[in-house]
């Protein structure tokens, strides 16, 4: 179990308004794989590197298990090579003058417990089995490919039997294939293992693959956490529904409330949506609809759509992004249809599908634009 | 208990452990107990009493009324009047300005020419060029200037004996023209290497452009390749003059016969004289030290920031060659004219009055007289196998003390955050801008007028202070960019793996940095061989190293043997420096 209570970072040697960490909190039950998830500069990766005492904090506490790691304000601080902590970081950090067992078996021999030598490659081959390397134990680690560096990365941070193992955007230097292959590899031994771990990443996808829990940031603030399914089904902030990719976003207001649905009243017509928080009536909200709830046809059979144009189209292989205006608004629909054979400036009606578009009270028209610098950064 | 069968959950449940904040840092003291911090401490120290005290102490002595006397000492600017208010000082500062002034241009313009035929041109055979480059670390400043004074001396000289065959007017070397010639000769491969790094780092891409907007090669080369080049020649100009002002043996060996004073000379020769004037010694080294350090200031600026490692970094790409057609012929003459005229004229003449049992010009009646009885004499000649077995001690020792304290300030300056680490930085590169005479007589003064517990005057450890402090920055020059190509992660990763920082630095990083400290070693042990301007202040009966006694040897007239002694380290010298070649070449491949 790790618990974070007040962390917070400065930017070293900067007069920023803004902490790299900003006061978080944060508790990850024993066990379990959680997700710091945000775009760049949100402060996961600052997170992260606190918790395995690679940077000082500047106010705050971490406890691993019940030990206290850090606490500032009490002077007390432990060594990253005093926690019983595993680390899996981007670059793989492989050492390129030693074989792929002997990286393995580092920790076992540097570490605070050491162990004699045969013992140590024993349980680095156990290691290296377990991620499915045996056979390369005694590579050269640079002749090894980035996807069973990575591998052999997680090995060694498994070997020493840590309490708390802590992955930084380890899938993010490998190629499209070989991340899945890692990803699975890394979920399957984390549940085997039961070892709590920290996950950080800027991909929701993969956040959404391996996580129990996903903690979105911001800021160096946590903008919300969940578990995946919610986070993904209904988030309750708009910098959360931006950034898992729901890019169609429309202002409306709410003409029905209900328990989880409300009826709102948008540009173009009406639409029944889910509401993550209680939506009064008459409020502003906007409404965000995922491209692939917009279906696109050329008749309105159904009297609900709303007629627009065709601007321009994205091929994905096993969809269509289309980019359709409608009125002053760009929305993105995706096809998943070999062929729709749409052109730019043909005629199209848009059909939104029903309960499955976000309300999220407005805040910006809320507090009068207070919080106008919010959007900037969700593109990433 | 193995990875795969052990039972979760594992750690016993609550209640703090009460002996971890122990392990923690808390205020001043546990800052010392973070042997990170503790070695920033001493290593800064180390560095910072290296690299001030040769310049501060010369600095003293020019201020003060006596020095080294047991009468009243006072503060002062006596010298500085004296010795500035007199004309013979201003003839002084003419000759080495004239002197370092012209080397410096002849210097950089063959050095830059060469370097482009090179780097952007199809001249043929640019391995030429190439060996002649590395001759400034074979061939010991003292030889070179050995060679070129049998060369050109004025009467037997070899190529003064062609010349007068041939009915032209002989050269006389002992001029200021002949320093300026045999200094161009050695310092000249050093612009063309700097030469080669500033042409083959210029992205071609900036010239394409230009000969895509339509314009003719010789207008690309003058408004842009000139132009991007400009720095780096004024650069190499300025680094040329410190280098040449701030040396030894040319002056002294070339220009003393000729009556032709520059600063070093009359330095040397005031401290030979009785009583010594130690005040006008200061004053005169306190003045090459300013001249110095504005000539590098400027140097860096012109050059910069990272101009320091620029030599041997270098990235992958090859840029666009300009093919010369007919005249490329031309270019390789060139590249033979300098080949023979910096590398085979002066070996040539080392090894054939190596040969003869007393100096006399090329012929065919001298060929009769060849023999090996020079290199026999080698070891009979009294103090010479001492003062070789010196100069491998304190070159070895120079090497190793200058590897391990720039690695650990590689460390601090690369890896680590530590308050300070720029000033640091600074310190390690103080010693650059200090000509080596002044630091060889600011350690002398330091050394014989400070009341140290252990007297170090007339120990070769006087001389290995003095090599460590002029190898440092090279030491750095080596292994920052080898350090700073180690991933940060790496050493993350051992520290997560709960490894001391100790043992990271032995297991992880000093494997890593193996090329870069050897290559940093070796060359070291390379500077230390040949220096000779800081040596000759500071050795004693008994700790003479091998540069001083080719100077001495040299002054009484056995030429023969100290051609033979020549030989054998310029032998000496090219087997370490290929073996630096291998290093750096395959640590500039290995690691990206």
């Amino acid at each position: 179990m790790i618990e974070v209570r007040g962390l917070t970072k400065r930017y070293p040697g900067r007069t920023v308004t803004r902490n790299a960490v900003d006061g978080i909190d944060l508790e990850i039950p024993e066990g379990k794989l959680v997700t710091l998830l945000g775009p760049s500069g949100c402060g996961k990766t600052t997170t992260l590197r606190l918790i395995a005492g690679l940077e000082r904090p500047d106010a705050g506490e971490i406890r691993i298990g019940s030990r206290l790691m850090c606490a500032p304000a009490e002077g007390v601080f432990v060594g990253v090579h005093h926690r019983p902590i595993g680390v899996v970081f981007q670059s793989y950090a492989v050492w390129p003058h030693m074989t792929a067992v002997q990286n393995v078996m580092f920790p076992l021999q540097s570490g605070q417990k050491r162990m004699g030598r045969t013992e140590a490659r024993r349980r680095a081959m156990e290691a290296l089995e377990m991620v499915g390397l045996a056979e390369f134990a005694d590579r050269p680690a640079p002749a090894l490919s980035g996807g069973q560096q990575q591998r052999v990365s997680l090995a060694r941070a498994l070997t020493r039997e840590p309490e708390v193992l802590l992955l930084d955007e380890p899938l993010s230097n490998l190629d499209a294939g070989l991340r899945d292959r890692v990803r699975d590899e890394i979920r399957s031994v984390q549940q085997r293992l039961g070892i709590t771990t920290v996950f950080v990443t800027h991909d929701q996808d993969e956040a959404l693959a391996v996580s129990d829990e996903v903690v979105v940031m911001d800021h160096g603030r946590i903008v919300e956490r969940g578990q995946a399914q919610d986070i993904y089904r209904c988030p309750r902030e708009e910098f959360t529904a931006r950034f898992m990719g729901i890019s169609n976003s429309l202002p409306g207001t709410v003409q029905e409330g209900g328990q989880d649905m409300a009826e709102i009243s948008l540009a173009h017509g009406r639409l029944r949506c889910l509401t993550p928080a209680a939506a009064p009536v008459g409020s502003r909200v906007n409404v965000f609809i995922r491209p692939e709830s917009l279906r696109l046809s050329r008749k309105d059979s159904s009297g609900r759509g709303w007629k627009g144009t065709v601007e321009f189209s994205i091929y994905h292989g096993d969809c269509w992004d289309y980019h359709v205006r409608v009125g002053d608004t760009l929305l993105r629909s995706r096809m998943y249809r070999e062929k729709v054979g749409l052109a730019h400036g043909d005629p199209v009606f848009v059909v939104p599908e029903e309960e499955t578009a976000i309300a999220i009270a407005d805040k910006i028209a809320a507090s009068d634009g207070a919080v106008a610098d919010k959007d900037e950064s969700w593109a990433k | 208990m193995s990875l795969i069968s052990r039972s979760r959950p594992a750690p016993p449940p609550a209640l703090a452990d009460p002996r971890r904040p122990a392990r923690s840092t808390q205020g001043l003291r546990g800052w010392f107990r973070d042997p990170r911090n503790l070695l920033l401490a001493v290593v800064a120290l180390v560095v910072a009493y290296l690299a001030i005290v040769p310049a501060a102490t010369m600095g003293v002595a020019s201020l003060q009324s006596q020095f080294l006397s047991t009468g009243p000492v006072h503060w002062t600017f006596r010298h500085y009047t004296e010795t500035l208010g007199t004309a013979d000082f201003w003839t002084l500062v003419g000759n080495s300005f004239g002197y370092a002034a012209a080397t410096a241009v002849i210097s950089t313009v063959i050095g830059f020419g060469l370097a482009y035929l090179v780097a952007r041109t199809d001249t043929p055979a640019k391995f030429f060029a190439q060996v002649a480059a590395l001759v400034p670390l074979i061939i010991p400043g003292i030889l070179n200037t050995v060679a070129w004074a049998l060369l050109f001396a004025p009467h037997t000289g070899a190529l003064n004996v062609l010349l007068r065959d041939v009915h032209l007017p002989a050269f006389d070397i002992y001029s200021l023209a002949g320093m300026v010639l045999v200094q161009s000769m050695h310092v000249t491969p050093v612009a063309f290497l700097m030469g080669t790094a500033a042409f083959s780092q210029m992205d071609s891409s900036l010239e394409e452009a230009a000969l895509a907007s339509g314009a003719p090669p010789l207008r690309v080369f003058r408004t842009i390749t000139a132009r991007l080049i400009r720095p780096a020649v004024l650069s190499a100009v300025l680094l040329m003059f410190v280098q040449t002002i701030s040396t030894f043996e040319v002056p002294q060996l070339i220009g003393v016969p000729g009556r032709t004073f520059v600063f070093v000379s009359r330095i040397y020769n005031a401290l030979q004289a009785f009583p010594t004037d130690y005040g006008t010694v200061g004053v005169i080294g306190v003045f090459i030290l300013v001249v110095a350090t504005l000539g590098l200031w400027l140097s860096r600026r012109l050059s910069g920031p990272g101009a320091g490692v620029q030599t041997i970094s270098g990235k992958g790409y090859r840029p666009t060659v300009t093919e010369l057609g007919r005249w490329r012929w031309l270019g390789l003459a060139a590249f033979v004219l300098f080949f023979v005229v910096a590398v085979a004229l002066p070996l040539l003449m080392l090894v054939w009055s190596s040969l003869l049992p007393g100096y006399e010009p090329p012929s065919w009646s001298a060929l009769h007289h060849l023999t090996l009885s020079n290199y026999r004499e080698i070891w009979h000649t009294p103090g010479l196998v001492d003062s070789v077995r010196n100069s491998l001690i304190t070159a070895v020792l120079a090497g190793a003390v200058v590897t391990v304290l720039s690695s650990l300030v590689a460390y601090i300056t690369v890896k680590t955050k530590a308050r300070g680490r720029g000033l640091l930085d600074g310190l390690a590169t103080i010693p650059l801008a200090v000509p080596s005479v002044v630091m060889g007589v600011g350690i002398l003064y330091w050394y014989l007028s400070m009341p140290l517990p252990v007297h170090l005057y007339g120990t070769l450890t006087i001389l290995v202070i003095a090599f460590v402090t002029i190898g440092l920055p090279y030491g750095l020059r080596y292994i920052v960019p080898g350090m700073a190509q180690i991933k940060d992660e790496l050493e993350e990763a051992a520290a997560a793996s709960g490894a001391s920082w100790p043992r990271t630095f032995w297991r992880i990083y000093v494997p890593l940095l193996v090329p870069s400290l050897a290559a940093a070693f070796l060359y070291t042990v390379i500077v230390a061989f040949r220096e000779i301007s800081a040596a000759i202040f500071l050795y004693t009966q008994g700790t003479q190293v091998v540069s001083v006694t080719i100077y001495q040897q040299w002054s009484n007239g056995s030429y023969p043997v100290v051609a033979a002694l020549g030989v054998v380290i310029v032998v000496f010298l090219a087997m370490i420096v290929a073996i630096v070649r291998l290093l750096t070449r395959r640590f500039g491949l290995n690691r990206q």
